[in-house]
Parts: structure tokens; C-alpha cells; sequence
């Protein structure tokens, strides 16, 4: 059945993944919606929430209200409220009754920033489409809106990493060692949207000699620095040695010559692919022997940077199956978009090894080996014991480690 | 897109006659040389059928609901008489869903696939569905589409009732920057004292009869003979009249 989900969960919304992409922001963030909601978003969708003072509020928008269409109400409430914090700006977050309603949130948020003299932003989101759309939504937004102005490149060589949320790597270290990588190939650190740094930070996106995009929420941003600043942009996710180190080389020349905007992955050859024999290992000469290919299942930089790695590290076979928003440009050729649960039962059928979220073990069969890869915005804090920062874990632990997934078990530590 | 563009959105009271005259209106644009769209905003889908001798076209909805989108403006956007490129946003069946937030996705859909440049019309003209009754109907005067509203009216006291809702609902949204109120276009019903009813509508508005058309014969005949006035009867008064109003508009 399409537009059905019967077996697994559903991803997180576009409303959250503008609150996700805008929490660190200093912004007063208003998602304009019933009461309620906002515990959707703090409860599965948020790991900052506790930890973090973020102004992420609802505007509880009332059943009369709906039906009057009384945006007034919505614009005296955001109005008072950012004269009593002070926020950086304001962002107005659509969901589904506005969206209904035909609720003209740009326009509104024209009229709180005529009044308050603050930055305010209307996002037509309306909580039906994915995270991954919010993501790009917010990243955009803030991109087109804060970084601009005349600046020059940084001194030293730097790096902004853009697309990177709870959503898509967690709290697990994951963004700590994505530094850390882009430090040791020479690269101060510049902005990261969205965590990490602040708003003054981002506003001077500019400065960086390349950016690295590491999920389709971030390919928007990117192309306005490029468009603006000519900025390249290189998408990867630096997984595995061997492609950290290919997606390395691409961001330095990206960096020194200005060069071309690629997803790293695209330019890794399919495993099996001639000319390439890495040194006799028992262990991935008996994987190797296998014909049924490493379905990856997530977002589309994450998921092709962490096959390609695989590809070329263990030079097993995978493909991506990518059930969010995309596009053709970060997909290798081969890759699938999934975008529904039948799409993925059909491309599971016979699979052998499949990595993907745990809650889709209910749709793999059970001869197969399944790694877990939790998704923070498909099965939000269930799965953390398990989630690891895959940028640290050896790939040959990782998948040599697997073991036949049955079904209904919950993680395995 | 042409910069220049003429961006209208034509309102008024239901069947007062404004599809009747946004197609006259496209036909005596394009006469002047000018490429012109005409956007019907209205389930009922009628807006360009004088201009396509009754033939009905696949509405901007009907096609999303049945490929998603996966279809291309090629497949919504079809010439008419005078090359007018005819498009109809569609929408639920009567009682049933929400006609207004189908006006609102259509005409994204169409601005997301790119209609504007694409076509680059000199004149676009969005036919819009009776009264201001819900937030998608304002969407036509919303920013990125039409730049300056158009209300027809009668002297009929229901019709400058309409009318008068609808240029309340314009200067409301002046703060949002949506379209400005261009004027009004009186489609006479031989009412008494029907002129100076509705030059005191535009009194209290500020503004003005942009443009008239009388009460006719020749109309109806056109009509029922399935075609605009313009093209059948290009000599007449009424084409005249339409002709002058589309120079008032459009300079
Ligand atoms: N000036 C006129 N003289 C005679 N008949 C007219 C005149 N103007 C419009 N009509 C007729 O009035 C009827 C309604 O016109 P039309 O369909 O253009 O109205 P409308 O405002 O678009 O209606 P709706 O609100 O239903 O979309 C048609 O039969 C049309 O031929
Ligand atoms: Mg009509």
C-alpha cells in the first residue's frame, strides 16, 4: 500500500527538523501549532533538550483560532515575546492546521520583524513532509539571511561543515571527530551548521576556503555560499580510512583550486571494479566471495559515504537505499530512493546483509545479517546504547561483527 | 520571467462575470502582441473554456493527485484562442476537502516548476473564485504572484457588498506587502443609478472604475455559442470596451 507505514516507524518531521537545525541559534522559535507538539519534538526528536537552553517554543493555536484564521493573535504573542528575550531572530515554523488554513507564515513573520525590528523568518513547513526538507528549509534560511556581507577567505586555511544535527549523527562523538579530521588534514575550524556554533560564527560562513556538506540538509546552504561567496562544496562523511582519506584529498584540492562541487563517494568505483586488489585479509576475501550486496539504509550522505567506505576498505559490494529527501547529486549511481515501506520490504527481499536503523529488522528477512545503524530521526533515543560514532569505529569490526538479526529482539549492546 | 510583467488577480461576487472578462481581457492583450497566461483559481475550472471552444484541460490538482509530481507544465499549460496559455488549478469536489489550500498548492506547484520563466508571459492573469471566504483564495495577492487586484462588480447591492468585502480584505493585507487594489471593473446590470453606486464603492476605497462593459446580447450569445465575445464579435461595442479596459491596466 503506498503512503503507508504498517511495520516500522516514520521519520521525523519537517517542522522538527527546522527546530533541530535552529536550536543552537540564539533564535526565538516558534512552531505554530496545537499544544502539545512541542513534547513530539523534545521527547524523540531532541537529545539537546535537557542539556541546552534553546527558546523552542508553541504557539498552542486554538480551534477558534484556526477557524477565524486570527493571525493577530499569533503575531501580538511572538511580538511581546521577543521584546521580553531578545532573541536573534525569530522563525515561525508552519504545521499542519496552518498549513490547512493557508496561513501565510512569511507574511507574518514580515510583520513581527516591521515591529520588533528583529530578523524573522516564515517557514512553510506543515509537518508533513520529512526532517530532511526541514533541515535544508532552516540551513537555507539562516545561510541566505546572516551570511552575507563582504569578507575575504581566512587566513589559514578553513573548513564550515554543514548539515549536521542530532537527527542525522546523534550526540555521539560523530561531529567531535569530523573536526578532528578536517584538523588533521590542516583545516581551522569554521562554522558548523548547526552545532557547535553560534550565529555570529555562521554569519562569517564566507571566510572558508570549502564546505563540507554532510547530509542533503545541508546541500542548500552550500550552493547560496557558493552562488555568494564561490565557496566549493564537497559532500562526504568521513567514514572508513580509506575513503576519510579520499574524501581528504578532495576537500584540500576543493579548497586550494576552488575546484568542483562532488559528492567525495561518487567517484569511488563500485566494488569489484578492475584494477583495484587490496592485500590478501582472510577475513573480507571470504565476504568478498559473496555476491549479494550491503544494503545501507538512511540519509543519503551518511548512508553513501558509509558504503563507499565499506566498498573500498572491504571491497564488498553495497548499495543505498535512501528513504528521505535527496538528490541524484549525492546518490551514487545504483543507489535507490525508498520513499516508501513497500519500497524497502521489496528491495530487502533476499537481501543478506542489510545496515540500517534496528527498527527495520521487522522488514529484513531473518537469514540476514544485520548491522545496526540507529537513526536519531527514525527511531529517536530507543536505540542510543547502541549508537555509535561510526567515524571511530573500524569498518572490518563493524561488519565482520554482525550477526543474523531476529526479529522482534530489541538492541543488542 | 519578464520583470515588466502584468501580474493581475481579477475577484468579484460568483457570476458576476469574471471569467467572462479575464478571457476578453487575455484576448485583447494578446491582440496588442502581448503573451498572456490566464490562472483559473476555482474548483469549478471554467475560468479559459471560451478560449478553448469548451474543450475542458486537466487541472494543475487532478494531475498531482493522479502522478504526484511527476508530470510537466507541458501537461497543465495548453494554448488557447489568441495563444493565450489557458491553465485551471482545479480542485476537490464540491463538498469535500479544501478548495482553498488547493488553490494555494497549485499555484506553488506551478511556481516550483517554474511556469513563470518558462512561458515568460507578458501578462498573467489569475481568475479567482467568488468571495475572499478563506485564507487560499487570498493567495493569488499574495507576494510572488498577482502585483494589483481587480474587483468586478455590479450596481447590484449584493455584488458592492461582495465587492466591498473583497477591497477590505486588500488594504488589510497592505501590511504584508500582498497585491495593491487596482480598481474596479463595473459589469453593467442596468440597475438604476448603477454608476453612481459603484463610484461611491470606489469612493470609499480610494479608487476608481478602471473599466466598464454594458449588459449584453452579443455576450450571452457568445456564450452559449461556447466562445469569447472578442473572437466572435471583434468589431463590436463589447470588445471595444474590453479593449479600453485593457489599456487602462496595461500601458
Ligand atoms: N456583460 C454581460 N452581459 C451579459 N451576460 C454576461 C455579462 N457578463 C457576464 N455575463 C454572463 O454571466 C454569466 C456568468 O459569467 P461568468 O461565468 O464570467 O461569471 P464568474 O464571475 O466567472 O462566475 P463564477 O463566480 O461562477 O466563476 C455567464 O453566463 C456570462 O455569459
Ligand atoms: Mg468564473
Amino acid at each position: 500500500m503506498r503512503q503507508v507505514t504498517g511495520l516500522t516507524s516514520t521519520y521525523s518531521s519537517d517542522e522538527f527538523g527546522i527546530c533541530s537545525a535552529l536550536f543552537e541559534l540564539g533564535g526565538l522559535v516558534v512552531m505554530h501549532d496545537a499544544s502539545g507538539c512541542n513534547s513530539t519534538y523534545t521527547t524523540h526528536d531532541e537529545p539537546r533538550w535537557y542539556d541546552m537552553d534553546s527558546m523552542v517554543y508553541i504557539s498552542a493555536v486554538s480551534e477558534i483560532e484556526a477557524i477565524m484564521g486570527d493571525d493577530d493573535k499569533l503575531i501580538r504573542d511572538v511580538v511581546s515575546a521577543a521584546r521580553e528575550l531578545k532573541p536573534r531572530f525569530t522563525a515561525l515554523i508552519g504545521a499542519p492546521i496552518p498549513y490547512m488554513i493557508g496561513t501565510d507564515l512569511p507574511a507574518v513573520a514580515g510583520i513581527v520583524e516591521e515591529e520588533t525590528g528583529i530578523p524573522s523568518i516564515g517557514f512553510p513547513a506543515n509537518g508533513m513532509g520529512l526532517y530532511t526538507k526541514g533541515i535544508s528549509m532552516a540551513l537555507a534560511a539562516v545561510t541566505e539571511r546572516f551570511a552575507q556581507g563582504e569578507t575575504g577567505r581566512s587566513r589559514e586555511p578553513s573548513m564550515n561543515v554543514i548539515g549536521l544535527t542530532p537527527l542525522d549523527f546523534s550526540l555521539n562523538g560523530t561531529a567531535e571527530s569530523i573536526w578532528r579530521w578536517a584538523e588533521a588534514l590542516g583545516f581551522r575550524r569554521g562554522a558548523c551548521m548547526a552545532m557547535g556554533s553560534s550565529l555570529d560564527e555562521i554569519s562569517r560562513a564566507g571566510e572558508a576556503h570549502v564546505n563540507l556538506v554532510v547530509s542533503y540538509g545541508g546541500l542548500e546552504a552550500a550552493r547560496i555560499l557558493e552562488r555568494r561567496y564561490g565557496t566549493p562544496w564537497i559532500a562526504g562523511v568521513p567514514f572508513g580510512k580509506a575513503f576519510a582519506e579520499r574524501l581528504g584529498q578532495l576537500v584540500l584540492e576543493a579548497a586550494g583550486t576552488g575546484g568542483r562541487e562532488m559528492a567525495a563517494y561518487r567517484s569511488v568505483p563500485r566494488a569489484g571494479a578492475a584494477g583495484r586488489d587490496p592485500a590478501p585479509n582472510p577475513a573480507r576475501d571470504a565476504a568478498r566471495g559473496k555476491e549479494s550486496p550491503l544494503l545501507v539504509v538512511g540519509e543519503s550522505v551518511y548512508s553513501a559515504s558509509f558504503a563507499a567506505a565499506v566498498e573500498l576498505e572491504l571491497n564488498i559490494p553495497t548499495r543505498v537505499l535512501c528513504p528521505v529527501d535527496t538528490e541524484d547529486v549525492l546518490l551514487r549511481e545504483g543507489d535507490r530512493r525508498t520513499p516508501e515501506e513497500d519500497d524497502l520490504i521489496e528491495a530487502f527481499r533476499g537481501a543478506e546483509r542489510v545496515a540500517a536503523d534496528p527498527l527495520f529488522r521487522q522488514l529484513v528477512p531473518e537469514t540476514a545479517e544485520f548491522f545496526d545503524l540507529p537513526h536519531e530521526a527514525f527511531s529517536g533515543r530507543i536505540y542510543d546504547r547502541v549508537n555509535r560514532n561510526m567515524v571511530d569505529v573500524p569498518l572490518d569490526g563493524f561488519i565482520f561483527g554482525g550477526t543474523k538479526a531476529p526479529r522482534g529482539k530489541g538492541p543488542r549492546g | 520571467m519578464n520583470q515588466n510583467a502584468l501580474k493581475i488577480a481579477v475577484y468579484g461576487k460568483g457570476g458576476i462575470g469574471k471569467s467572462t472578462i479575464c478571457s476578453a481581457l487575455s484576448l485583447a492583450l494578446a491582440e496588442r502582441g502581448l503573451k498572456v497566461m490566464q490562472i483559473g483559481c476555482d474548483p469549478k475550472a471554467d475560468s479559459t473554456m471560451s478560449l478553448r471552444a469548451g474543450r475542458r484541460l486537466p487541472t494543475v490538482l487532478a494531475t498531482m493527485r493522479e502522478r504526484k509530481d511527476d508530470f510537466s507544465l507541458e501537461d497543465v499549460c495548453l494554448e488557447g484562442a489568441g495563444g493565450v496559455i489557458c491553465v485551471e488549478a482545479g480542485g476537490p469536489l464540491p463538498g469535500l476537502g479544501c478548495a482553498g489550500r488547493g488553490i494555494i498548492t497549485a499555484l506553488e506547484k506551478l511556481k516550483a516548476k517554474g511556469v513563470y520563466g518558462r512561458y515568460s508571459p507578458d501578462a498573467v492573469i489569475y481568475d479567482v473564485l467568488g468571495d475572499v471566504v478563506c485564507g487560499g483564495f487570498s493567495m493569488p495577492m499574495r507576494s510572488g504572484f498577482a502585483d494589483r487586484v481587480y474587483i468586478v462588480t455590479s450596481g447590484e447591492n449584493m455584488s458592492i457588498y461582495a465587492a466591498a468585502n473583497i477591497a477590505s480584505a486588500v488594504r488589510n493585507f497592505g501590511e504584508r506587502g500582498y497585491a495593491a487594489l487596482g480598481g474596479f471593473i463595473l459589469n453593467r446590470r442596468d440597475v438604476e443609478n448603477e454608476r453612481e453606486k459603484v463610484l461611491a464603492l470606489c469612493g470609499d476605497f480610494d479608487s476608481e472604475i478602471t473599466g466598464e462593459l454594458p449588459l449584453s446580447e452579443k455576450i450571452r450569445e457568445a456564450e452559449a455559442r461556447g466562445k469569447s465575445f472578442m473572437e466572435l464579435f471583434p468589431k463590436s461595442e463589447e470588445a471595444e470596451c474590453v479593449r479600453a479596459l485593457s489599456r487602462a491596466i496595461f500601458t
